[in-house]
C-alpha cells in the first residue's frame, strides 16, 4: 500500500442541466424565482402540473477507480468530452467530486494549461516569479531555478521587458519553462507540451521524459498518441465517463485507436470546383484503420468531386509527427 | 457536495509525505486558515503583483491614491463645510473631512476591487488550486499602500493648518486594522455572490454610496443623538472613521463605546462573510 501514489475508488462528477448548466444566474432572477415560488406551489396543489420537465442530471464521470504506483506515469485517453479533463481537475482540487474518494500522496503539482496567472504588464522575471508562487513554488525554489528557467525559454535579453511585448513563440517558451520546472511528486498534466516552433517542441518533449523519467509519478491527459506512447508507462482509456480499459499503454492506446474509424478524418473544402469527399486509410491487408506499424503498407484512398474539368491534378501528401518533423 | 481535507502526516509511511484526499464533503469544513496560511507566499505575490500593475498601468500611477480623497475633500469642503456650515467638532472642515477620507477611499475602493476579484481571475480559478480566500482578501491589502501614500498627504494637510499629531497616533493601527476586518468581510461576500449572481457588479457602487452616508464622513456623529450612537456604531466605518479623527485630531467624542460596537460589527461581517465564502467555495470552478 505504501508505494501508491494516487487511489481512485468510484469517483463521479455529476453537473446539472437545465438552467444551472448555463453557470452563473443573476440575482435578480433568483428574487423573482422566489418570489414566484409560492403561486409555483398554489398550481401544484390545484393540480396544475408543471410543465417544465425536470431536466435530470449528467455524469460526466462516473465510478472511476484505479491506483498508480510512485513512479507510474500514466497515461489518460479518450475522445473529447469523455471526462478526461474532469478527473484531471478532481484530482487537482479545482472542482469536487461528486461521489467517490481519491487520495494522493506526496506533493501534488498540476499544468492544465501554462502561463496560468500571467499578467501581461508584469516583466518576464516578475511572471516567473508570479506563476512559480501560482504552481505552488516557493520563493527560494524559484530564485534556485530562475537562470535555469531563463535559460531554458531562451528570453535572457527580454527578462526585465514587459511580456506584452513578447512574441507569441517567446510567451509560451517563458510559459512552459516555468511549468517544467516544477518538481512535484505528482504531477498531473493536461496537454500542455508541444508549444511553440519546432525546435523548441522537440525541447519540450525532451524536457517532458525527463520529469516522468526521474521518478516521479506522472498523469498525462492528451490526445497526442505518439507522446502518450512515447512518455507513459500505463495508459487508461475514459469513455463516457467510465474506464474503458486500462493496463499497459501500448495495448491500451492499440485498443482505443481500433475503435477510431477511417471516417474520423476532418479537412476542409476550399470552393475550388474540387471537393474532397471521403479520406480512407487501408493497410496491406485492405483492412481499413487508422493504426500502422513500422514496416507496414499505407493505402490512401481520396474521392473527390470535379464540377468542372480538372486538367492534371496534382496531388501531395505530407505527413507529419508529433514535434513538427516531415516522415 | 465533496470536501477537501489534507493532512500532513501518515502513521502508515515511514517517510512523511503529504496526503491529500478528495472526497464529497458531508460537512462543515472549517474556514481552511492553515492550508490559508501554507499558503501566505501566494497571498504576498497577488499582492505585490495588484500593487505593481496598478502603478505601472495608470498614467497617474500613484496620483491616483491622492487624488480621489483630495478632490471629494475639496468638494465635501465647498459644499458641506462653506455653503452648508456643516458643524465639524472645531476642527477646520478640509482637515476634518480629509482625515475620514482616508480610511473610507481604503474600505470603498477595497469592497469595489474585491468584489469583482474572484470573476477577473476566473482562469486562474479554472486551472490550478490554492485557497480562494487568497484572491479578494490580496486585492484589499493592496489598497493598504494607497491608505499609506493618502496619510502622507494628511499629515501634510494637517501641517498646512499648524496641526500635529501627537502619541496617541498609534491608536491608528487598530481603526486601520477596524477598516480592514470590514473591508474583507464585505468583499469575500460580495466577491462569492459576484461569481454566483453576476449582476452584483451593478450592486456595489450603489451599496458603497450609500454606506459613505451612513458614515460620519461630511459630517459628525455628534449629529446623532446619543441614544443612538451605539447602535449607529454597528456600522464598523464609524468607529474607524470616528477613530481616526479621535487619534489624530483630538476631537472629543471618545471612540470607547462606538469602538466597542463597530469591533462587534466588523466581527459579525467578517465570520459570516468567510462562512459564506467558504461553502460557495466549492462550486467556483464550476460556476464562474
Amino acid at each position: 500500500m505504501s508505494d501508491t501514489a494516487i487511489l481512485a475508488d468510484g469517483l463521479g462528477k455529476r453537473y446539472k442541466l437545465g438552467a444551472q448548466t448555463a453557470g452563473y444566474r443573476t440575482f435578480r432572477e433568483s428574487v423573482t424565482d422566489a418570489l414566484a415560488a409560492p403561486v409555483r406551489q398554489l398550481r401544484r396543489v390545484f393540480g396544475a402540473r408543471s410543465a417544465v420537465p425536470e431536466k435530470g442530471d449528467f455524469w460526466a464521470l462516473r465510478d472511476l477507480s484505479f491506483e498508480l504506483k510512485r513512479g507510474d506515469v500514466l497515461g489518460v485517453i479518450g475522445r473529447n468530452g469523455a471526462g478526461k479533463s474532469t478527473l484531471l481537475k478532481i484530482l487537482a482540487r479545482i472542482t469536487m467530486a461528486s461521489t467517490g474518494y481519491a487520495e494522493i500522496r506526496g506533493r501534488v503539482g498540476s499544468l492544465l494549461e501554462v502561463g496560468t496567472g500571467f499578467h501581461p504588464e508584469l516583466s518576464g522575471r516578475e511572471n516567473i516569479f508570479l506563476n512559480g508562487a501560482i504552481l505552488g513554488m516557493g520563493q527560494g525554489e524559484i530564485l534556485r531555478k530562475m537562470d535555469e528557467i531563463v535559460a531554458f525559454a531562451e528570453i535572457e535579453k527580454f527578462l526585465d521587458t514587459a511580456v506584452k511585448h513578447y512574441s507569441s513563440g517567446m510567451y509560451l517558451r517563458l510559459a512552459f519553462a516555468v511549468a517544467a520546472h516544477l518538481e512535484p511528486e505528482v504531477l498531473l498534466m493536461d496537454e500542455v507540451l508541444a508549444v511553440g516552433d519546432a525546435s523548441f517542441q522537440k525541447k519540450c518533449l525532451g524536457k517532458m521524459g525527463e520529469v516522468a523519467s526521474e521518478g516521479r509519478t506522472v498523469l498525462f491527459v492528451s490526445h497526442n498518441m505518439s507522446a502518450i506512447r512515447e512518455l507513459c508507462t500505463t495508459g487508461i482509456w475514459v469513455d463516457n465517463g467510465r474506464v474503458a480499459a486500462t493496463g499497459d499503454v501500448d495495448t491500451v492506446v492499440h485498443n482505443y485507436l481500433k475503435t477510431m474509424t477511417a471516417g474520423a478524418f476532418e479537412f476542409t473544402n476550399h470552393d475550388l470546383g474540387f471537393t474532397i469527399q471521403t479520406v480512407k486509410l487501408r493497410n496491406g491487408l485492405e483492412e481499413e484503420t487508422c493504426m500502422f506499424q513500422p514496416g507496414d503498407d499505407l493505402i490512401v484512398d481520396i474521392h473527390y468531386h470535379a464540377t468542372r474539368d480538372v486538367e492534371s491534378p496534382y496531388l501531395m501528401l505530407i505527413v507529419e509527427g508529433i514535434a513538427g518533423k516531415c516522415f | 457536495m465533496p470536501e477537501i481535507a489534507t493532512a500532513t502526516s501518515s502513521p502508515i509511511t515511514a517517510k512523511a509525505l503529504k496526503i491529500t484526499r478528495i472526497e464529497p464533503e458531508t460537512r462543515w469544513a472549517g474556514f481552511g486558515l492553515k492550508e490559508f496560511w501554507d499558503y501566505r507566499e501566494l497571498v504576498y505575490f497577488f499582492i505585490w503583483r495588484d500593487v505593481k500593475v496598478r502603478y505601472k498601468q495608470t498614467a497617474l500611477g500613484i496620483a491616483w491614491a491622492v487624488l480621489q480623497p483630495v478632490l471629494t475633500m475639496l468638494i465635501f469642503s465647498l459644499f458641506f463645510g462653506r455653503l452648508g456650515k456643516m458643524p465639524s467638532d472645531g476642527i477646520p472642515y478640509p482637515v476634518f473631512a480629509f482625515t475620514a477620507l482616508v480610511p473610507w477611499t481604503f474600505f470603498g475602493s477595497g469592497v469595489t476591487m474585491s468584489s469583482s476579484s474572484l470573476v477577473t481571475s476566473a482562469n486562474m480559478i479554472k486551472k490550478v488550486y490554492f485557497p480562494r480566500l487568497a484572491i479578494p482578501i490580496a486585492s484589499i491589502c493592496a489598497g493598504l499602500v494607497d491608505l499609506a501614500v493618502a496619510f502622507l498627504v494628511l499629515l501634510g494637510l494637517m501641517g498646512l493648518y499648524h496641526l500635529a499629531p501627537t502619541a496617541r497616533v498609534l491608536w491608528l493601527l487598530p481603526f486601520i486594522a477596524l477598516a480592514l476586518v470590514t473591508a474583507i468581510g464585505v468583499g469575500l461576500w460580495l466577491s462569492a455572490l459576484n461569481v454566483q449572481y453576476r449582476d452584483i457588479r451593478y450592486v456595489v457602487p450603489f451599496l458603497v454610496q450609500m454606506w459613505m452616508f451612513a458614515t460620519p464622513i461630511a459630517y459628525s456623529s455628534s449629529l446623532v443623538p446619543a441614544a443612538w450612537r451605539p447602535l449607529y456604531a454597528l456600522n464598523p466605518l464609524v468607529g474607524a472613521v470616528e477613530g481616526f479623527r479621535w487619534a489624530l485630531l483630538g476631537t472629543n467624542t471618545a471612540p470607547g463605546l462606538m469602538a466597542l460596537a463597530s469591533s462587534f460589527g466588523a466581527a459579525v461581517l467578517l465570520i459570516t462573510g468567510a462562512a459564506y465564502f467558504r461553502r460557495m467555495e466549492r462550486t467556483f470552478a464550476d460556476v464562474v
